[in-house]
């Protein structure tokens, strides 16, 4: 690599030399200024913020863990209906972020939005606003506005998963084959007929593996959609949490691990299918 | 009498209309598509769910911000708390981020399957290291953590090195099983250590790549760090927390601006130190 960027010249090796003094240096200085960052943050954010005498040494840790080992399996049949919550909450919030991440997509598509100097940016900034708000902002932002339940959740995590979907349907849409397009245009079809025949048959599969992948994430998702108020998993997690009960708090954590394998498995074949 | 062709009964050929999928394959695509529809269906019903509240939910959603949330208290977020607990966020994603890259790299070479130790140990261990720390939501894993260590900033930084440990992981093993052999058999051959076949077959090729995914882990780091503290892990989302349940709306806006705004500029400086580490390869 440093070979490449060396400096031509006449005074040849000696400046060849030099320019790998300068680089060593200029590394140095990078790793002292990060090591010294790092120290600072360490000692500002553990040593200085951290409540040493409440954890009460190794043997008071050790002693909170153990709690967590004697699994409260009374609770599992309990455990069902939250977790198909769980499960049904991912999914229709996947579609629905499906559902509003078409006009988005559109929007901040290069090639096709409607109007370069309002809806390009406008799709652009929804993409980045879905994914900078965490989905438990989200969360609270809708039980505000439609109460508890399942309802604020689907919504949340279908915010969420906007700005991921729409992002890749998007660079999908830009770097299609014009070539079929083209064709279609040129036998007389008309504009839905190219969209139909021309541009979604291009993007079909990479869209089709983003939704498998993000329906994936959004389990994760949903499984702590209830510690804002909004069902499933999280809100069993919650009060088993509130009850100190922390046997079960483990088997709610379990039952999020099943429940994830089961959607990898889901997911693996199902991408497997369409690709 | 003769016969004319008028009077000979034309056969229409029978109509063939051309389909991607034939027999099998279309009752089973069909099979799929019902099912999916089906369990959709079943969501919406056992679920409760009021299909023309969703529609509404936006406009209500609009109504709620513009009413409620709408001046945003900009002296509150210009507060010197409020600005050290921003630097505080900072630091833990910056930590957190490190941290996870740290501990991820080994986890991810068990991981790999191609040139992990051994296939029957290392690799079912390192694989489900970095599974189940990524399954698990980091605010989960925050809550665990401040169940165990108590409120602060170490209950934060560990839950975000997890997070990290299980995003840079499932990349770092994605790129690991990705790479060229050849020097890897090389090394082999010639009697080298795994270890010195790590240091010098493996990584002169995914350097460049794992730096680039070092970066984005530090963005998505910093994003789960902002509501961190919402849980007790410490930073800015203690402060979103106070303000939520206090109902101050107009102060919740301005943090979810300074938030929106935090994670743009991240997102533009990850994205611009990754173009250019890109660049040098």
């Amino acid at each position: 690599m440093s070979t490449i960027d060396a400096p031509v010249s006449e005074h040849g090796f000696d400046a060849y030399l030099a320019h790998k003094r300068n680089r060593r240096i200029n590394n140095w200085l990078l790793v002292a200024g990060g090591v010294a960052l790092l120290g600072w943050c360490f000692w500002d954010t553990i040593m200085f913020d951290t409540d040493w005498q409440r954890m009460g040494g190794a043997l008071g840790i050790v002693g909170t863990i153990e709690r967590f080992f004697f699994v409260d399996w009374s609770l599992l049949p309990k455990l069902v209906v939250p977790a198909l919550e769980t499960l049904m909450m991912a999914t229709l919030g996947t579609l629905l972020g499906c559902i509003l991440s078409l006009p988005v997509a559109w929007f901040g598509a290069a090639n096709v939005t409607p109007s370069k100097y309002f809806f390009y940016p406008l799709g652009r900034f929804l993409m980045v606003l879905s994914r900078s708000i965490h989905e438990i902002i989200w969360a609270l932002l809708f039980v505000g506005a439609v109460g508890l339940g399942a309802l604020p959740g689907i919504l949340a995590v279908a915010m969420r998963s906007i700005g991921f979907i729409s992002k890749i349907t998007a660079e999908a849409i830009e770097n299609i084959d014009p070539k079929p397009v083209e064709a279609i245009r040129a036998v007389g079809g008309n504009q839905f007929q190219v969209m139909y025949y021309g541009i979604v048959p291009q993007i079909l599969p990479v869209i089709i593996g983003t939704i498998i992948f993000e329906w994936d994430i959004n389990i994760r998702r949903s499984a702590i959609m209830g510690l804002v108020g909004a069902g499933g998993l999280g809100l069993v997690f919650f009060r088993q949490m509130a009850m100190f009960n922390y046997g079960g708090v483990t088997l709610v954590v379990l039952a999020v691990l099943v429940l994830i394998a089961i959607g990898e498995v889901i997911s693996h074949y199902a991408r497997k299918a369409v690709i | 009498m003769s016969i004319t062709a008028t009077d000979i009964p034309t056969i229409p050929a029978p109509k063939r209309e051309w389909s991607r999928y034939r027999h099998p394959q279309s009752t089973i695509r069909f099979a799929v598509i019902l099912a999916i529809l089906a369990f959709l269906g079943w969501s919406v019903a056992f679920l409760n769910i009021d299909l023309s509240r969703i529609l509404g939910a936006f406009p209500r959603l609009a109504e709620i911000l513009a009413t409620r949330y709408f001046p945003p208290d900009l002296d509150y977020v210009t507060d010197a708390d409020f600005v050290r607990s921003v630097i505080r966020t900072l630091e833990m994603s910056l930590l957190g981020g490190f941290f996870g890259v740290l501990f991820s790299i080994p986890l991810a070479w068990l991981a790999a399957r191609n040139i992990t130790v051994s296939r029957r140990i290392a690799y079912p261990l390192g694989r489900f290291a970095i599974m189940g720390s990524r399954s698990i939501h980091e605010t989960i894993w925050t809550i665990l953590f401040v169940t165990v260590l108590g409120f602060g900033m170490l209950a934060g930084t560990l839950a975000l090195t997890v997070f990290c440990i299980g995003f840079a992981g499932k990349l770092f093993s994605d790129e690991l099983e990705a790479i060229d052999m050849g020097p890897v058999e090389a090394m082999r051959s010639v009697g080298a250590s795994p270890l010195q076949v790590f240091q010098y077959a493996v990584l002169p090729q995914v350097r460049v790549a794992f730096t680039g995914i070092a970066i984005y882990t530090w963005d998505v780091a910093f994003r789960a760090a902002t509501v961190v503290g919402f849980f007790g892990g410490g930073g800015m989302g203690w402060y979103l927390k106070r303000t939520t349940q206090q109902l101050e709306s107009t102060r919740v806006a301005a943090i979810l601006l300074v938030i929106v705004g935090l994670v743009l500029l991240a997102e533009i400086g990850s994205g611009w130190l990754r173009r250019k580490i890109g660049n040098m390869r």
